[in-house]
């Protein structure tokens, strides 16, 4: 069996959550509350003649929880960045929030107003962000996917799948558009990354896996599939 | 005394119609003579006036003014409604007169004062000669120009809270959307600004360098602000709560803040004061708002203890003994807990735990259904139908999820279900950064949270970033130890029948103290024919004992008796606990010593009417809502007791010593004894 330690980043409401409990469990609630912290699922998976254990790291998208974000991806082998089809969030970044509040500021308008002006509230420009930082600071052979999220929502729709495939190309990752309420894909976007991340050997025994030593937890766990 | 005669008969004119202006004018004295002496009366009709001359921009004065004219109409309707005409009340002014000859001079004196006072501020209301009906509508007419329906809902609610930077920037509003508010925001900045810049009218408190506290009385509504560096907090009510409580409230809520972000906060405001602090707080206003609801309903937010859930002392070592061990590896706090109920807690060495930080940090992890991650109902719903346990049961009415799920395992389910339901409800472990507030308020340690059902959750807290692994090791560690001792099933045998209940206390010495497992069996003894019949013929416990709580000072921890009848409907027992929080906060006035020897009577019916004072030996008995409470504070305990209006003193007095004692003969079954990190 082959252990994955994977992550999933994305702004607030991309449904992050959503898509591991799809994936994890088989649910979906229309309205999951914000994830505090980071939750930690584990599931199985059966891919060609192997067995493959995700270890899920189903981070935050607040802001405040950014400056934790390399504590899970740091070892992780494997990164879902999911953003929002839709693009209805407010993006919480500080930098770009910044420039809304500025707006805010000098207009007086309602910050709500905001969420309409799509070209600094997008989720995927945050996704965007998320590939360069795992690109900067994240392992070199990890395994990464953009999921376009609410793929169910056709009708607002206002990424194009074009767009996104083409970035995605571009930087070296695989993209699909999901549907954690209607399950569409989920499983093949954790399957394709069974499927991409390199296993040779058995995958380490958990116990042996604990955190307490950073440097050593580093390198074990980064490649514990890789070599 | 010469104001007596004018006094009584405008209490005689609010008792006649319970809607008029003198009645609330009482009741806004009454808040006073509560807490602050004349002077800040005085004060803040001071400051009242300056704002309605228009020292503010007048958009401004207007939002103001006009939130409180909204609240204080609210605060009229309600008392309506709260307040049936009191069949007793020309009982009360009976007893009133009766008893206004044995008080003391110094009662009289303040009594004096604050018939005074009523005087002048009626005549403040009709300064205008505008009648108070009148004036609201005419304020509302204007108010409609640049607010929408939405906020005439949020001007009719009772209890705001706000928080707002120093730059009047809002961060959280209890009600309605923070950015909408930014108007309103700037009106409590500004206020706030003025007092600060020697506003010394308002009555203002400076307690430290970044503590000032300024509280006053706009009519019939409080409001309170709590400055905490950049950060500003308010609160304004029409509650009956008194001013110290709502500062309580206000601190509490700000460690809040700082649990979720930590101090280091006020460094983004060093380097820019306009620092918009909403996105950091993205997602918590659940956390907020519960706390807000807790303020209502648990007893730990006024009693800064903590409780614990009724266990057998053996099944209580069984747990602390595993959490030790656990702690020793390298884990801060261990913490086991049941809702709000500490099943048992260990902390590393010299670690210490504040009750304030249990609360807050439990707060924090029930509010935020993602540390759960389980749907839950459906989950319980199926497995309850296989089991056909639901055939005929009221529960699925309740599809609310929380109590649903309640009532399924708690009435419903066999143990042997339970366990099944632990297997399937396997839920995420989470691992989320907190802050201390009292124990570190600048950094952040890292929570481990796992829930072993939906309501047992162990947390262990760690300075350690990189620590999860490790915890999950322990908390597998201590998950085995949990079922092979059987912790888990006889906690959740507590929540079914645990607690201490009024009709149970024992009659005299307990003859077998901690030789039953669960306090609710001793229904049993209670029911026994030997029982002798109190003299007293009423409802509820012996000698018409409705409700306690008990607070043990050295243990930091508190127990209060299950709400039995006649404490049935939740508006009576949120009255309760109201009442509790006046008391408490009587009971520890900086004015009088935290070891009382007064013995104080509140006849209370409503809207406090007439507040009659006694002073006698180590007690303090109020009369609130048809019901008696009964104080006493010692240096071990503080006893806190609500009985039958129709008890007898002497007799409730004996049962609270009766009851003092039966809490002392299980006390190691509610209490977690020793190996206690609270230091102090």
């Amino acid at each position: 069996m082959c252990c994955v330690p994977q992550v999933l980043l994305g702004d607030v409401g991309t449904g992050k959550s959503s898509l591991v409990l799809r994936f994890v469990r088989g649910q979906f609630v229309e309205f999951q509350e914000s994830t505090i912290g980071a939750a930690f699922f584990s599931q199985t998976l059966a891919v060609d003649d192997a067995t493959v254990k995700f270890e899920i790291w189903d981070t935050a998208g607040q802001e405040r929880y950014h400056s934790l974000a390399p504590m899970y991806y740091r070892g992780a082998a494997a990164a879902i960045i999911v953003y929002d089809i839709t693009n209805l969030v407010i993006s919480t970044n500080v930098k770009l929030g910044n420039k809304a509040l500025k707006l805010w500021d000098s207009l007086n308008i309602p910050a709500t107003f905001l969420s309409s002006c799509s070209d600094f509230c997008a989720s995927f420009e945050r996704a965007k962000r998320w590939i360069e930082e795992l690109k900067a600071q994240g392992n070199s052979d990890m395994v990464m996917a953009l999921a376009g999220n609410k793929a169910d929502l056709l009708d607002s729709k206002n990424v194009e799948t074009e767009e996104a495939k083409t970035y995605a190309q571009e930087n070296g990752l695989f993209f699909v558009e999901t549907s954690a309420k209607t399950s569409s894909n989920v499983n093949n976007i954790f399957y394709e990354i069974a499927k991409r991340i390199p296993r040779v050997q058995p995958s380490q025994n958990p116990a042996g896996m604990v955190l307490m030593d950073r440097s050593a937890e580093q390198t074990a766990r980064a490649s514990c599939c890789s070599y | 005394m010469s104001y007596d005669s004018s006094s009584s008969s405008s209490f005689s004119d609010g008792f006649a119609d319970p809607n008029s202006v003198p009645k609330l004018v009482d009741e806004r004295f009454d808040f006073l003579t509560l807490n602050e002496p004349t002077e800040l009366e005085r004060n803040h009709r001071g400051n009242g006036n300056e704002i309605a001359d228009g020292l503010l921009n007048p958009d401004r004065n207007d939002n103001g003014a006009e939130d409180d004219d909204r609240l204080r109409v609210e605060d009229q309707e309600t008392f309506g409604d709260e307040g049936p005409s009191s069949p007793s009340s020309s009982g009360y002014a009976g007893g009133r007169g009766s008893s206004s000859a044995t008080s003391p001079s110094r009662i009289d004196e303040a009594s004096e004062i604050d018939d005074n006072e009523i005087q002048e501020l009626r005549n403040d209301g009709s300064l205008e000669g505008i009648p108070d009906s009148q004036a609201s509508s005419w304020v509302t007419g204007k108010r409609h120009v640049d607010e929408d329906d939405a906020s005439i809902s949020w001007r009719k609610r009772k209890k705001h809270f706000f928080i707002l930077s120093n730059s009047g920037k809002p961060i959280y509003s209890r009600y309605g959307d923070e950015h909408k508010l930014a108007g309103f925001s700037a009106t409590l900045q500004a206020i706030i600004s003025f007092v600060e810049n020697g506003g010394d009218r308002v009555k203002l408190v400076k307690a430290g360098k970044h503590q000032v506290l300024l509280y006053f009385l706009f009519l019939y509504t409080k409001m309170v602000f709590l400055v905490k560096g950049p950060i500003y907090l308010v609160c304004i009510s029409c509650t009956e709560e008194p001013f110290e409580s709502l500062k309580g409230q206000l601190e509490l809520i700000y460690s809040q803040m700082i649990l979720i972000l930590t101090k280091s906060i006020n460094r983004c405001f060093e380097k820019n004061p306009k620092f918009d602090m909403t996105p950091l707080l993205g997602g918590t206003d659940v956390v907020f708002s519960s706390l807000i609801h807790l303020f209502s309903w648990n007893p730990a937010t006024f009693l800064h203890a903590y409780t614990c859930l009724p266990l057998a002392f053996a099944t209580r070592q069984a747990a602390g003994a595993i959490l030790q061990d656990v702690a020793d590896s390298g884990v801060l706090f261990a913490i086991l807990m049941c809702k709000h109920k500490v099943i048992s807690l260990v902390g590393a060495q010299k670690a210490s735990l504040h009750p304030d930080d249990m609360l807050l940090l439990s707060n924090f992890v029930l509010s935020s259904e993602s540390f759960r991650y389980i749907e839950i109902t459906l989950v319980v719903h199926l497995i309850l139908v296989l089991f056909g346990q639901v055939l005929n049961s009221p529960i699925l009415q309740l599809m609310g999820r929380n109590e649903y799920l309640d009532n399924c395992e708690l009435k419903q389910s066999s143990p042997d279900s339970l366990h099944y339901l632990h297997g399937l409800c396997r839920t995420a472990e989470s691992f989320s950064p907190i802050c201390l507030p009292r124990y570190n308020p600048m950094a952040f340690l890292y929570a481990y949270v796992h829930f072993f059902d939906v309501n047992t959750y162990l947390m262990l807290l760690t300075t350690s970033s990189d620590a999860f692994y490790h915890l999950k090791d322990c908390r597998i560690r201590i998950e085995a130890v949990l079922l092979k001792s059987n912790v888990l099933s006889e906690v959740q045998r507590s929540m079914i029948d645990g607690g201490m209940r009024v009709e149970d206390l024992p009659v005299g010495p307990l003859p077998r103290s901690g030789s039953s497992p669960h306090l609710g069996q001793q229904t049993l003894t209670s029911e026994s024919p030997e029982r002798p019949r109190e003299p007293f013929i009423g409802i509820g416990g012996p000698a018409g004992l409705w409700h306690f709580i008990y607070r043990s000072i050295y243990l930091d921890q508190y127990v209060s008796s299950e709400f039995s009848p006649p404490l049935n409907s939740l508006q009576q027992q949120k009255r309760l606990y109201r009442a509790y929080q006046r008391v408490y906060a009587s009971m520890h006035d900086k004015g009088i010593g935290p070891h009382k020897t007064q013995f104080r009577r509140d006849e209370n019916y409503v809207a406090q009417l007439h507040k009659l004072l006694f002073y006698s030996l180590h007690r303090l008995i109020y009369y609130i809502f048809l019901s008696v409470l009964l104080c006493w504070v010692t240096q071990d305990f503080e006893f806190y007791a609500a009985f039958d209006p129709l008890a007898d003193k002497a007799l409730a007095i004996k049962t609270c010593n009766r009851v003092c004692q039966w809490v002392k003969d299980v006390e190691n079954e509610i209490f977690l004894q020793g190996a206690s990190p609270f230091s102090w």
